[in-house]
């Protein structure tokens, strides 16, 4: 293996290796590819796993969004006739109405709860217990995803569930719903799964983002008397902004993309009242075998999806690295 | 955050302000663990408990719930530690390599293929799930577990790789010169090296996939028909579908028990590695 020499080539050399790191000056000559040649072998299992299983389907995707697609049958070309489609589509509209009010409803419950959560931890003095509610916020997680759903599923039940008997207990039986069942409540009723919405991994990520505030920045802060919820305010929000984008970004492409939960626990119903387009995308590919008009669909939210993300990635700037450790 | 400043003067009134966040975060922590707390005491309910007692505590506990339960979906639990920890064993052998190369490689194209790799973190998984789907469907993969266990393999080093990267370029470089002016090859400077420096990133990166595949329910829903090759979640999911706590009192509980049964896996990894998981988080966020 005396190759791997030839891939560091400047590894005996310090003050030549030095210069290499900072310009980066990889000469792109045969000689060099073919001097690299371990590098792409270690390289080349992942980039064909890559290539085949991820790069292909959403490529393929982008174009079959213009065809007619079942499986067995010659695709045809078909224009943007599935989009035409999907837009004329009298549920449209609804289902658009829905997608927003699941996303101010994502924004707030990803972005603000764990904010006040890893506040609230941030401000705990003992560092022991600092550590145990950063143990303890993730215990949510270890109940897995579907079966939190099937839970409050259950907790939904109008019959044998405990809101509504809590309700029945207190004498409130005219509040007594059917949550999933009911066209006006049943998208709160979904958006309301997982109460109080204290995601671990948003809090911890905060928390770091809290943890590099330099020192200095709140000794400054103190002696200026801003301390409690004016410095979080003044101080933490700006400076934890990185975080704020980074779970932002992910609250939008949940919102606009998963349906999932909404799967789970209304299938769209009662009669078309809490679908989204996401789920239209799976029944059209799954129940109708509509693949071309489902990739289209898929397409449609990608681009809405990447419009968010560029959006927020304009809109939030983080504040000045020099405050932070 | 314990500066001198904000302890000494107004000792009191802080320490009061310390005991209201301490209930505050308490009350937050109990509101999330009711769905929990309410599907253990269940599972341990008889029918009739269930029918009558179904939110206080009631004697005596049922523990065969358990029993009857993991006799439903023992092979449902089977298949997804299977599927996990084969895809996983996949995922950390290509992201240690690829995280090593882009690290500690110098080769023509490098930066380009990194970020070709990395870009794929921004592609929504709703644009590849329909044609991935047609994708397994033409290989002939549909209802094998193979359908399970290639995408984790072929997608999961694109975070692995970007995580592994970072974590190996940390380690100092003194340790591969002495390695190198021994002959070592690139091979064993993967293997000999980096793999025992790079243990805790590789725990960091096991949590967060086992948890995503252990979470997986869409794909294995519609790519995998013949249930006894079926993933817990669906199978949780189809159960929950064909029991009928009213008609049938008996079922109530060992439903509820599959559900805990569901979380064991999960408890257990996280006994074990949850300070890299927490650890991991808490520096993504720093890298913000």
């Amino acid at each position: 293996m005396s190759s791997a020499q030839s891939t560091q080539p400047d590894s005996a050399a310090g003050g030549r290796r030095l210069w290499r790191r900072r310009t980066e000056a990889t000469p792109l000559s045969w000689r060099a590819f073919r001097r690299s040649w371990q590098a792409y072998a270690l390289l080349s299992p992942i980039f064909v796993l890559l290539i085949i299983f991820v790069y292909y389907p959403p490529i393929l995707g982008l174009i079959r969004a213009f065809f007619r697609w079942r499986p067995g049958v010659p695709a045809t070309f078909v224009g943007f006739d599935n989009f035409v489609t999907y837009f004329t589509y009298a549920e449209t509209p609804h289902e658009l109405v829905n997608i927003v009010k699941l996303l101010v409803f994502g924004l707030f419950a990803g972005i603000v709860m764990p904010f006040i959560m890893a506040e609230l931890i941030f401000f705990v003095r003992s560092a022991a217990l600092k550590e145990l509610y950063r143990l303890l916020v993730i215990i949510p997680m270890l109940v897995p995803g579907i079966v939190t759903v099937l839970l409050w599923q259950k907790l939904y039940d109008p019959y044998l569930g405990p809101i509504n008997d809590l309700l029945r207990a207190m004498g409130l039986e005219h509040l007594a719903l059917n949550w999933l069942g009911e066209h006006r409540i049943a998208i709160y009723a979904i958006m309301f799964v997982g109460f109080p919405w204290v995601w671990g991994v948003g809090t911890l990520i905060y928390l770091g983002g809290l943890g590099q505030i330099s020192d200095s920045v709140y000794e400054a802060a103190a002696l200026d008397g801003c301390t409690g919820v004016g410095r979080v305010l003044r101080i933490d929000i700006p400076l934890v902004l990185g975080q704020v984008r980074l779970l932002a970004i992910l609250a939008i492409i949940n919102a606009i993309t998963a349906f999932q939960n909404i799967l789970v626990l209304t299938d769209g119903g009662p009669g078309f009242s809490t679908m989204v387009p996401g789920l239209t995308m799976f029944h059209s590919a799954f129940r109708a075998q509509k693949f071309g008009y489902s990739s289209a669909i898929g397409l449609l939210l990608f681009i809405i999806a990447m419009s968010g993300t560029l959006i927020i990635n304009r809109g939030i700037r983080p504040a000045n690295e020099e405050l932070r450790q | 955050m314990t500066t001198e400043l904000q302890r000494s003067p107004t000792r009191r009134p802080l320490q009061m302000s310390q005991l209201g966040l301490h209930l505050m975060i308490a009350f937050l922590l109990l509101l999330s663990l009711v769905p929990t707390v309410i599907m253990i005491n269940l599972s341990f309910k008889n029918g009739l408990q269930y029918r009558w007692e179904r939110w206080t505590l009631s004697l005596p506990l049922r523990g065969s719930n358990y029993l009857s339960a993991w006799d439903v979906i023992d092979a449902y639990m089977i298949n997804t530690v299977l599927v996990a920890v084969v895809g996983l064993a996949g995922v950390l052998i290509l992201s240690l390599i690829g995280g090593y190369v882009f690290a500690r490689m110098r080769f023509p194209l490098r930066e380009p293929l990194y970020y070709a790799i990395i870009a794929l973190l921004m592609v929504p998984w709703v644009l590849s799930f329909i044609p991935a789907y047609m994708l397994y469907n033409n290989l002939g993969l549909l209802n094998t577990r193979w359908a399970l266990i290639i995408p984790n393999v072929a997608g999961g080093p694109i975070f692995g790789i970007f995580l592994m990267r970072a974590f190996i370029t940390g380690i100092p470089e003194e340790l591969y010169e002495s390695a190198r002016c021994d002959g070592a090859g690139a091979w064993s400077l993967i293997w000999r090296i980096t793999f025992p420096l790079s243990l805790p990133g590789l725990a960091t990166l096991s949590v967060l996939n086992f948890v995503a595949e252990w979470n997986s329910f869409l794909w294995p829903l519609v790519t995998i028909s013949d249930m006894s090759k079926q993933v817990i979640s669906v199978g949780l999911f189809r159960l929950s579908r064909t029991t009928n706590d009213l008609v049938d009192f008996g079922s109530g509980g060992p439903l509820f028990a599959g559900y805990v049964l569901a979380s064991i896996p999960l408890v257990i990894l996280f006994i074990v590695l949850g300070k890299f998981y927490v650890e991991g988080l808490v520096e993504s966020g720093i890298k913000m």
